[in-house]
């Protein structure tokens, strides 16, 4: 079992990674820590999440963009990579939930979408992405295949959120407890509201943030 | 009393900063109605692959609504398409959609195949076609215009855009070789359509707003091959990024241009602080919650303040949604006739 010295430096190392997007730190730090002792789960969400809610940050501050974020991403995956297997089954802070994610038809951009998927797949929830382009009665389908808690729906154009509506509407008709989450460039939370969504973020920067709150509550629990 | 310029001649020496009789109210990018498309009795996914509805569509616009210009296509997919891509125009939807592409095309430059004569290729010929038709049915009178993608735009679109963006940031030289290659491909097909007859292009760089990629990387990796593009496209040329582009507008203005367009997220007041009065500015009405979702009076008072913080002529900030209401059409029309007043050069 490492000591708390140990134990910190391994957490240190791996937000680290994260946040200068160093994949061989990130893979050296997540060997270590399975060597050392440390708990695979607490690695990913005090170590490489943490780091990952900086890097929103400096997105949010306009210090890193897109590319930068990719690359912290890139670091994440090689780590989670790593320490997800060894994370036990039965850890009830693992947070287990179904999330099916998508970008609805006529939009194809998916990098604020992709980031949402990593955040949901640290924290452990099993995510089933439509990819983009996706057609309303996909996301319907796949809502009632998979009885997710969550639905996701993204688009980064406004005039392609708008096609949201039609798809909030029958995906609650068939299941009236799942709770969707809308993200993109256009959203707002009045338009999200409007969508009838239960929850929104409006650009690829807050779907990080978002998710990473989310992620961060998550952690609390 | 002199006889009033042609709608033609308005654009062109607007674009040249010579003086013209009042504002032109035109666009560089897709601004098509459905009120058109139902005045021709033809669905948007039809006329992207046929040259003659294309042009008859583009014509609603000067026709129905008084705007100083045409503009054809109404996609960005002609220029992926060239290098392979297929466009999925949505034929079956029922509600109107973009038409999108279809596949990522390359991994490497070496993957990318440009096509030698590309006036037969892909659906090049639909659109010269259009143009040459609109040059036909308004001669003189009304501005035809078209427009190409930006080399690193094209590039988030040919190949897997976290590729591109990955590289932008570790690969200087791995990106600048492709953006080379693309950048002769835009070129050739700007000059393909100034032969079709088109009189102005906007070059549409959006992949490379601060939404995406630092203005550090806009400066050292997308400037020097979007400069060698407006250097090397027949003129007048637009440079059009959307987006918060303050942070990168001065290294717009150098690009070479012979205007600038921008959206409703720049702040053109702040804009003109830092470049001055001189420069061409097109913009920055919003297309989406103005045009289609304002009031005849929201719609005149988005193009008093376009005009009041400094904007050279107003234009939409991005393709026209085509739901705005012919009301607004004819509001916008109306409210930079009544604004735009007499221009100096």
């Amino acid at each position: 079992m490492a000591s708390e010295e140990v134990k910190k430096e391994i957490l240190d190392d791996l937000k680290r990674a994260v946040i200068e997007f160093d994949e061989d730190l990130a893979r050296e730090a997540s060997n270590r820590a399975l060597a050392e002792g440390v708990d695979a789960y607490e690695a990913i969400m005090d170590g490489l999440a943490a780091g990952m809610e900086v890097v929103g940050q400096l997105f949010e501050d306009q210090e890193y963009f897109v590319p930068e974020v990719l690359m912290s991403a890139d670091a994440l995956y090689a780590g989670l990579d790593i320490l997800k297997p060894h994370i036990s089954q039965d850890d009830a802070r693992k947070v287990k939930g179904q999330v099916v994610l998508g970008v609805v038809q006529g939009d194809v951009h998916d990098i604020g979408k992709n980031l949402v998927k990593m955040m949901f797949e640290i924290a452990g929830f099993t995510v089933h992405d439509l990819g983009v382009d996706v057609p309303l009665d996909k996301f319907v389908e796949e809502q009632l295949r998979t009885d997710s808690d969550i639905l996701c729906l993204s688009a980064m154009m406004t005039t392609t959120m708008m096609g949201m509506k039609p798809v909030i509407e029958a995906v609650k008709a068939k299941n009236p407890k799942v709770k969707v989450l809308v993200g993109g460039a256009p959203l707002t939370s009045e338009v999200a509201a409007k969508l009838g969504a239960d929850g929104y973020s409006d650009n690829a920067n807050n779907a990080v943030l978002e998710a990473i709150r989310m992620v961060s509550s998550l952690r609390q629990l | 009393m002199q006889a009033e310029m042609t709608s033609k001649e308005r654009v062109l020496n607007l674009l040249s900063r010579q003086s013209v009789d009042r504002m032109p109210c035109f666009s560089g990018m897709g601004c098509v109605t459905v009120a058109g498309m139902e005045k021709l009795g033809i669905k948007f996914s039809q006329v992207h692959f046929d040259g003659e509805k294309m042009a008859a569509l583009a014509a609603t616009t000067p026709e129905m609504y008084g705007f100083d210009s045409a503009v054809v296509p109404f996609d960005v997919g002609v220029e992926a398409e060239l290098l392979g891509a297929k466009l999925n125009p949505y034929e079956d939807s029922e509600e109107l959609l973009y038409p999108t592409l279809r596949d990522k095309v390359a991994r490497t430059a070496d993957d990318l195949k440009i096509p030698t004569d590309l006036t037969r290729q892909g659906r090049v010929p639909v659109v010269t076609e259009a143009i040459g038709l609109l040059r036909e049915r308004f001669g003189d009178k009304v501005a035809v215009g078209t427009y190409v993608l930006g080399p690193f735009t094209l590039a988030g679109q040919a190949m897997d855009l976290n590729d591109v963006l990955k590289m932008s940031a570790k690969d200087p030289a791995g990106i600048s070789r492709i953006l080379d290659i693309l950048s002769d491909l835009v070129i050739q097909l700007a000059h393909v359509y100034k032969e079709a007859g088109a009189d102005y292009i906007t070059v549409r760089e959006m992949g490379a707003s601060t939404g995406m990629v630092s203005p550090r990387t806009f400066a050292n990796v997308v400037k020097p091959h979007l400069t060698r593009v407006l250097n090397s496209v027949p003129r007048p040329v637009v440079l059009h990024i959307c987006g918060k582009t303050n942070s990168i507008i001065r290294h717009m203005a150098e690009c070479g241009a012979d205007a600038l367009s921008v959206d409703h997220k720049n702040d053109v007041a702040v804009t003109r602080a830092e470049i001055g009065d001189e420069p061409v500015l097109l913009g920055n009405l919003d297309g989406y919650n103005v045009l289609v979702f304002g009031s005849k009076e929201s719609v005149r008072q988005a193009v008093k303040e376009c005009i009041d913080s400094g904007i050279s002529a107003v234009w939409p900030g991005c393709d026209i949604w085509p739901t705005a209401s012919p009301e607004n059409m004819a509001a916008l029309v109306e409210a930079v006739r009544e604004y735009g007043g007499v221009r100096k050069a």
